[in-house]
């Protein structure tokens, strides 16, 4: 150990890519799991001074597995409301309906549109949150409200799901949100689903009084009361940041084990001596997992730090990014710490692993060859590693396009990392001919022959430097090609499905009015959520309010692929719980091919049960008329602008995972450079003595790294059109149909381009450093 | 021979060496058969090619014969694991190379301890240090390899190989970078090390002021021992013996009877 340290110490250079690329990795992986740890669910602000919540039944899940609640009626929240207020302990209990409204100022909606669909209460609920009246009065009748930041007496405009309104401040709350008098509350809201309680109360108590018509939510339980919106916001965060994880670690590991491989080639003479004086393998091994543990502890410290420190400062950009709540902050996660300090470890010396192995059954004789020819660069064990990943990757390729959607990404990302690995292993094999072919048209010429023979004799030098190359050029490929072929096909899709026609759509609010739907003519769908019970049970589905012409009166009208899943053909009678907590029995009219989102029901009946829903587009058969929130435009541009929002996010998770590689690669593409190049001091010196320029040695080492980047593209590049083309067998079956690959000429000649010059400047800088200060 | 002893250090038995096999298989040795008695200093020289390193690789376990045995202190070492092998070589061989000898890493005393470490030992007290002083060095045990001369880091060497007090110390070509105070230096130092402390000394050589320090020079050509000198000779009378085989090396290969052999 002691020798470890000393080495360690004496050589840190030569440690230093493996300590830059641990204390990276570590750094990623601990801001990442410090930032996904501090987004834990939480209660809304606006229940902080209720400490038990109840929340209505529970009934079934939906397709993501989550549970889908039914609303209480407006009956039995007030029923229950008043039998828990009446508990001894108990100071209130206030029903929360919620509803859509949001503040209009200067004609336009103001304000998050999505958070106004939550900005609604009955004033009775303020005491929830704590809220109090700073001035005037409780509001009382329609058309009252008390809000912030508003005198009482004055007016505001708002929008409702209804249409424009304008209404009376009675009160200034020190709370957000609009409160307005219970029974407007109850009637503008979709139903009841959840019950405060302020002061205290036996739990057993309030269980008891609740019985199955609720669930009873104290303490951190309070938390899973979190607004869906607010959870996939964070759902959205968690999916880049387990990405960056992974890939982190992925990289760190490759990074790491090139690193040792080339710098345990390097020291070959070291170790042979120490083999000579009498160190065993087991000692030679022992020597280097002890000298990675030095440096990866320390490089883990360093990473934890960089990473506890760099992860608050990501709160703000990742907010506005849309991929946490707002009012997000960083807390510190002394597990995430020490787990991301331990992997650090762990990595380093899985790294290292194979290159002790290596090293420790280099025969002592080594300490005295003189000779700078390499031995063989494949080993059995080579070639077993690389033939069993690639069969890995391949078979996982193959069984993507029967997998599930959810599960073909990850799918994919595992093959590609795979295949990485599988042609990073075998690259030696293709160094050989590749570097043949390429400079063939410059054999006869004095660098040209240099660059050929210098590579073909250090191939595992060479491999070294093309395996961050090929790491990166893969992904990147792989990355921004399924994204652009999955995008493309999405956009014809959907425009395939738009006709050539006017749409009304949003405008600063969240959907449109009924006020603004009413003005126009055209054709529009009134979307709610519903509880159909059938032979499989209780499951939620999205329904939409269509013109009674469309539903066959008070009927259904289903879609085929809905009709088979619930079992009910023409005819049948499906009962139907909306989300204000009422169930209607609805016989199915007829069963098309396409059905909205699969259930048409009369508009009517959407709008009587769920008072705050809101219409997302109108396809207008008229010229469009003005309305508060709404705007028109091409059926294609509105099309392309749902595209386009989810588009932005794709191509932040893309940059941020292709920034991560390419970063790290860029390094291990220097470091490796920088080691290799060092370590060829004894050879430019001879070069010079036979008559080489400094010039001429510039070019044979940039020609040589320049060659390292080719290889390293065209391995990379062969990876990804394998990979890109099992992508597209898994759109092609799942969508049933062609599908054109598209491939990202500008990324990859951008991630090249970067490749090649952090390449040339890695073996320019320490060769001109030597010219300088060469005495040759 | 001025010492008559019971066992010798390393024995040699019909050792032979061939790289590669069938048609273009190079015979490095050829049948072999040496003795290496304790407490002398053998000096081992030869034309480039004519096996000496190769002799000198396998009398000390680090490379393996492929033909004979040879037995260190006792040991027979073809049957040995790699790991008993490299036992024997820490407890009973004394490395001395051209160049390379020291960790870089690690400082004087550090490096004479090394083999003591290595073997699991804690150095008594002043034990490195009377190794150091016995080569002159013992104000130089806290510097690395790279702040001393060329002829300190050999003198280094010399300590830790003899640190163990092996059965036998093995020098290849131990003077041939340095210059001649400091070859004469690191010569006088070996045969110290002979005259002293009854160690043996086989040393590899192409330099017969080199050789004259030694109780016995072996003449050794296409891997085979073919002269030999007893008592100190003088350089004078070494190198006209290497040159008369340099010259019946050089008429045989006009003969045209290829024997190229690997140093």
């Amino acid at each position: 150990m002691s020798l470890a340290w000393h080495m360690v110490r004496h050589r840190f250079a030569g440690f230093a890519g493996t300590f830059v690329a641990i204390a990276l990795g570590v750094a990623v992986v601990a801001g990442s799991t410090t930032i996904y740890l501090s987004s834990r669910p939480e209660a809304p602000e606006r229940y902080a001074a209720s400490p038990v919540l109840v929340h209505s039944p529970s009934v079934g899940k939906n397709s993501y597995g989550e549970p889908e609640y039914a609303s209480w009626t407006s009956a039995e929240a007030a029923q229950l409301t008043a039998r828990l207020a009446a508990l001894p302990g108990v100071t209130a209990a206030a029903a929360d309906p919620v509803f859509y409204v949001q503040r209009v100022t200067g004609g336009r909606p103001a304000g998050d549109p999505a958070a106004a669909l939550l900005d609604g209460h009955a004033w009775s609920s303020a005491a929830l949150g704590g809220y109090r009246l700073a001035a005037g009065s409780p509001p009382r009748s329609t058309g009252e409200v008390a809000v912030a930041g508003a005198a009482p007496g004055s007016r505001i405009d708002v929008l409702t799901a209804a249409g424009p309104a304008t209404w009376t401040v009675t009160g200034t709350v020190d709370g957000p949100g609009f409160y307005v008098a219970d029974p407007v509350a109850l009637s503008m809201s979709p139903g009841v689903r959840v019950i405060g309680l302020t002061g205290g109360g036996d739990v057993a108590a309030i269980r008891a009084a609740v019985g199955d018509a609720g669930a009873v939510l104290t303490g951190r339980d309070r938390d899973s009361l979190e607004p869906a919106a607010v959870t996939r916001t964070r759902w959205l965060g968690a999916q880049l940041l387990i990405a960056m994880v992974g890939l982190g670690m992925f990289v760190a590991i490759f990074v790491v084990a090139s690193t040792c491989a080339l710098s345990a080639a390097q020291r070959r003479r070291e170790i042979g001596l120490l083999r000579a004086v009498g160190a065993t393998p087991g000692q030679v091994r022992r020597l280097m997992y002890a000298e990675t543990l030095v440096v990866s502890v320390l490089a883990g410290l360093a990473g934890i730090a960089l990473g506890a420190l760099t992860a608050p400062l990501l709160a703000g950009p990742l907010v506005r990014a849309g991929l946490e709540p707002a009012g997000f902050t960083v807390t510190v996660q002394p597990l995430a710490l020490a787990g991301s300090f331990l992997l650090g470890v762990v990595v380093a010396l899985a790294g290292v692993g194979a290159a002790a192995r290596r090293a420790s059954r280099a025969p002592a004789l080594d300490a005295l060859r003189e000779a700078a020819v390499e031995r063989r660069a494949m080993t059995p064990v080579r070639w077993i590693a690389g033939a069993v990943t690639a069969a890995g990757g391949l078979a996982l390729l193959a069984k993507m396009p029967s997998m599930p959607v959810t599960d073909q990404s990850t799918a994919g990302l595992g093959a590609a990392m795979l295949l990485l690995t599988a042609a990073a292993l075998f690259s030696p094999v293709v160094i050989g001919p590749l570097v043949r072919a390429v400079t063939w048209p410059w054999r006869r010429a004095a660098t040209g022959m240099l660059v050929r023979e210098g590579t073909l004799v250090a191939v595992r030098r060479v491999a070294s430097t093309a395996a961050p190359v090929l790491l990166t050029v893969g992904f990147t490929i792989l990355l921004t090609g399924t994204v652009a072929t999955i995008e493309d096909v999405q956009g014809q899709e959907e425009v395939e499905k738009i006709p050539a026609a006017t749409v009304l759509t949003t405008d600063g609010a969240p959907g449109l009015s009924d006020a603004a739907v009413a003005a126009q003519t055209g054709t529009s769908q009134l979307p709610t959520r519903v509880l159909i019970t059938a032979a499989g049970g209780t499951a939620g589905h999205d329904v939409a309010g269509a013109p009674p012409a469309e539903t066959g009166g008070a009927g259904v009208v289903l879609s085929q692929a809905l009709a088979r899943e619930l079992g009910a053909p023409t005819g049948t009678t499906l009962e139907l719980r909306w989300v204000d907590g009422s169930t209607s029995r609805l016989t199915v009219r007829a069963v098309k091919a396409e059905a909205g989102p699969g259930i048409l029901v009369p508009r009517d009946l959407v709008r009587q049960h769920d008072p705050a829903a809101l219409t997302d587009s109108v396809l207008l058969s008229g010229a469009p008329v003005a309305a508060t929130g709404a705007r028109a435009m091409s059926a294609r541009a509105y099309v392309q602008a749902d595209i386009d929002e989810e588009g932005d996010l794709i191509d932040l998770f893309l940059l941020v995972l292709i920034g991560l590689t390419v970063g790290y690669t860029g390094l291990a593409v220097a470091n490796t450079l920088l080691m290799a190049t060092a370590a060829r001091r004894p050879e430019f010196r001879a070069l010079r003595l036979s008559g080489a320029t400094d010039g001429q040695i510039l070019r044979v080492t940039s020609a040589e790294a320049l060659l390292a980047v080719a290889v390293g593209t065209v391995l990379g590049a062969a990876v990804a059109a394998i990979s890109l083309g099992g992508v597209r067998a898994a759109v092609e079956a799942e969508l049933d149909r062609t599908v054109a690959l598209v491939i990202p000429w500008a990324a990859a000649a951008a991630v090249i381009t970067v490749c090649a010059l952090v390449a040339l400047a890695a073996t320019t800088v320490p060769v001109l450093r030597r010219v300088r200060s060469g005495t040759s | 021979m001025t010492k008559a002893h019971i066992s010798p250090a390393v024995e040699l038995r019909g050792v032979s060496k061939t790289y590669g096999s069938g048609e273009r298989g190079v015979t490095a040795l050829d049948s072999v058969d040496v003795i290496f008695p304790a407490g002398t200093f053998t000096a081992v020289m030869g034309p480039s090619g004519s096996g000496k390193s190769t002799l000198l690789h396998c009398a000390a376990g680090l490379d393996r014969a492929t033909g004979g045995e040879v037995i260190i202190d006792g040991t027979a070492v073809g049957g040995l694991s790699e790991r008993a092998l490299t036992r024997l070589r820490r407890a009973r061989v004394g490395f001395v190379f051209q160049a390379f000898n020291l960790v870089a890493a690690l400082s004087a005393a550090q490096n004479v301890a090394l083999p003591l470490r290595l073997a699991g030992r804690k150095p008594a007290p002043g034990e490195v240090t009377a190794m150091l002083a016995e080569v002159g060095l013992a104000d130089r045990a806290g510097h690395r390899p790279s702040e001393m001369s060329g002829g300190q880091q050999q003198r280094v060497a010399i300590a830790r190989a003899l640190v163990t007090r092996p059965a036998v110390l093995f020098a290849d070509e131990p003077t041939g970078a340095l210059d001649a105070a400091s070859g004469r230096e690191v010569l006088r130092l070996l045969r110290a090390a002979v005259d002293r402390h009854d160690q043996t000394v086989v040393m590899v050589t192409h330099d017969p002021f080199a050789a004259a320090h030694a109780d016995r020079v072996l003449f050794l050509a296409d891997g085979r021992v073919v002269d030999s000198l007893a008592g100190p000779a003088g350089a004078q009378e070494i190198a006209v013996r290497t040159a008369r085989l340099e010259e019946g090396r050089t008429a045989r290969l006009e003969e045209g009877r290829t024997a190229e052999v690997r140093s």
